[in-house]
């Protein structure tokens, strides 16, 4: 049993947050470059667990815990299972259905470039061809194009049902990582902006606020990881641990956002700023793979 | 990063597990620590006999000198049996020995901890005062160096089971006129001294099991101070962060049973069908799932680094506010039965009003969200 990273774990990580860092700031997500994608595909990010790769959930989990901190392209979540359960390599958009069956309207995410765009339908993994001219526009989400195609197209349904459990623990990690992104963001700001001739993070009640910020994401952040562990061990009980994951993970996300516009007082309510930025994906995130209260309550096997 | 246990782990963990079933006492620990100190006694020495005291401990102590994460996977398959707590032997075997086994001489290691694992010494705790409690450097109580002896003077207040203790590890300001964190002293007390006066203090749920403690001139020897006069401080505080990281895995194990079974009694009464009840339950049994991993992870810090990380901090808090949900909950299934509660009642209404010392007790959760602000997150300190 060990559930901190090895040194090859933390050099990856390491590596991956100076990549990010350098390449793809969180203060850029709404103007990444076109380039960025033909990138992430060379760092080698879309198929970590592809077949052939050797590398579990949880490295991948840590991974996309730090790529979702700087609000990386959310079409990685799909791109990645896609890679591992389709052997679809490359660029996958992101397909939400607002419902859960073909023939609704379909939501489509990171489409330009991608053939195929990958989503839950009927608690299943599925991929759907997309037209080729698919483009969009920012949503509430202001980091990713937003497409609608309505009524949906047909979706296949990929036979493993792990591939929604990957779904949901990727999309996890991201939401884990804009919790980690807020609570930060928060207790940087809380750090350099005065009042009353000293940083508001002085106060107590700016300290218990940034504080409940870091209890949240290291909640989230630890049963992230116990959740990739156990679906890397084949655990019976691996959907349990990714829905809490999930559950955690998104909490934590909308939580710290709506807490960090709060601690940058009336900074945190301009287009300029980028604590909404967090919220919006947050926000986003939610409508990735939600977890069902069965599963958690431990109704469904 | 993996989660399974080695086949070695797995074995200690069936031999837990069948001394545990064949062992825990069918009768129930007594509530108030006069009526329970020979339950407590009796049980912590059949612990030992058996081998399960201090397993983490050296073993020229008297501990058996295996790993932490066999220290941990006893502690779950000792809730799992639902054997009694510790009771008054918590301090000695869950604080003072461990800071004992980090801070004290040679001689004080072989006299004290043994007795601490036979459940022969009970120990308590002398941090707080009616004038220090979350401002503990702002301890009063005195002992002043005479010959070789500390003459004390002052008073200690929410000693748990002081009034059955034959130990006390007390904190006192040694130095005359130091301040704050400087010139306090971490001191081996015995509570038979001479001088030493104790009022037991009633708790919310009916128990008597804290007490305020007097000191009028009582002597201690000098070679009772623990880590060196003027070191109090530094003493006190190497064991906080292994109280905050480890020393609650039995409570939240007895968290996860405590949620499985309130699970099913909303299902057998049909409460969980009302969505608000459904909602809490499904955020509580995702959150225990969490606090085990943020265990794991902490004691996989531990065994990697030697210590726990800065997050351990987050354990304690976070421990503490998810009892008291859960004891809330145990609370609303309950309906009206509440209010036929009487002192002497030891239920989930007792368990309710008891787990309230959660969020106080060895340092506030707003202490705690201080402590997290200012050394987790590197905000600026405000004390």
């Amino acid at each position: 049993m060990d559930l901190t990273p090895n040194s090859e774990q933390e050099a990856l990580l390491s590596a991956t947050a100076d990549w990010c860092h350098d390449n793809m700031p969180l203060e850029q997500a709404r103007s990444r470059h076109p380039a960025l994608w033909n990138q992430l595909a060379d760092m080698g990010w879309l198929g970590m667990t592809a077949p052939g790769m050797d590398l579990d959930h949880a490295t991948e989990a840590l991974v996309f815990a730090e790529l979702g901190r700087h609000l990386a392209p959310v079409g990685m979540i799909s791109s990645a299972v896609a890679a591992r359960w389709s052997g679809h390599q490359g660029k996958t958009a992101l397909a939400l259905l607002d419902r859960d069956l073909t023939g609704g309207l379909l939501r489509v995410y990171d489409a330009p470039g991608a053939t195929h765009a990958l989503g839950l339908v009927g608690g299943l993994a599925a991929l759907t061809a997309l037209p080729s001219d698919l483009g969009g526009e920012p949503g509430l989400d202001l980091s990713a194009p937003l497409a609608h195609i309505d009524p949906a197209p047909p979706f296949t349904a990929l036979g493993d049902p792990r591939a929604a459990l990957h779904l949901q623990l990727l999309s996890a990690a991201f939401a884990t990582g804009v919790a980690d992104a807020a609570r930060d963001m928060a207790a940087e700001y809380a750090k350099i902006r005065e009042q009353f001739e000293r940083p508001i993070g002085w106060f107590q009640a700016l300290k218990h606020i940034c504080a409940d910020m870091a209890v949240r994401a290291a909640v989230a952040k630890s049963q992230l990881l116990y959740a990739a562990c156990a679906l890397d061990a084949g655990d019976a009980d691996a959907g349990f641990h990714v829905a809490s994951a999930k559950h955690l993970a998104d909490q934590a996300a909308i939580d710290n956002g709506r807490a960090n516009i709060q601690v940058h007082g009336g900074i945190g309510m301009t287009d300029e700023a980028y604590p909404h930025l967090c919220l919006k994906r947050a926000h986003l995130l939610t409508f990735v793979a939600p977890p069902e209260r069965a599963v958690i309550l431990g109704e469904a096997a | 990063m993996d989660i399974q246990f080695s086949t070695e782990e797995q074995r200690f963990r069936e031999e837990c597990r069948d001394w545990l079933h064949a062992n825990v006492p069918a009768d129930k620990r007594p509530m108030d620590a006069a009526d329970a100190i020979g339950f407590d006694k009796a049980w912590q020495r059949r612990l030992f006999d058996a081998g399960w005291a201090g397993i983490n401990w050296p073993s020229q102590y008297g501990g058996r000198g295996l790993s932490i994460v066999q220290q941990v996977i006893w502690l779950e398959e000792y809730a799992r049996a639902h054997a009694p707590w510790i009771g008054a032997n918590f301090v000695g075997v869950n604080h003072g020995g461990p800071t004992l086994i980090i801070n004290a001489s040679e001689a004080q290691k072989e006299y004290h901890l043994p007795r601490i694992l036979k459940g022969e010494a009970i120990w308590c705790q002398g941090f707080s005062e009616p004038g220090a409690g979350s401002d503990l450097a702002g301890i009063k109580t005195r002992g002043r160096v005479e010959g070789n002896e500390l003459v004390i003077n002052g008073s200690k207040i929410w000693t748990s089971f002081a009034h059955v203790a034959d130990w006390q590890e007390l904190v006192l300001r040694t130095e005359e006129g130091s301040q704050r964190h400087r010139g306090l002293s971490w001191v081996i007390c015995d509570m038979h001294a001479p001088g030493i006066e104790i009022r037991p203090i009633r708790k919310i749920s009916g128990q008597i099991e804290f007490a305020q403690v007097f000191y009028d001139d009582v002597r201690i020897p000098l070679e009772n101070v623990v880590g060196g006069l003027g070191n109090g401080w530094k003493v006190a505080m190497s064991t906080l962060s292994f109280e905050r990281g480890t020393g609650f895995i039995a409570d939240q194990v007895k968290q996860s049973q405590e949620i499985e079974e309130l699970i099913d009694r909303a299902r057998a009464t049909g409460a969980i069908n009302d969505d608000r009840i459904a909602e809490a339950l499904m955020q509580m049994r995702a959150e225990v799932a969490a606090l085990r991993a943020m265990t794991y992870r902490n004691i996989s810090e531990v065994v990697r680094n030697g210590q726990p990380g800065p997050e351990a901090s987050v354990i304690r808090l976070f421990t503490a506010e998810l009892g008291q949900r859960l004891d809330r909950m145990g609370l609303l299934l309950a309906g009206d039965d509440i209010l036929d509660f009487r002192y002497g009642d030891d239920n989930h209404i007792a368990d309710y009003l008891r787990g309230f010392a959660g969020t106080i007790a060895g340092g506030s959760s707003q202490i705690q969200r201080d402590i997290i602000a200012e050394r987790v997150l590197g905000l600026p300190k405000s004390r």
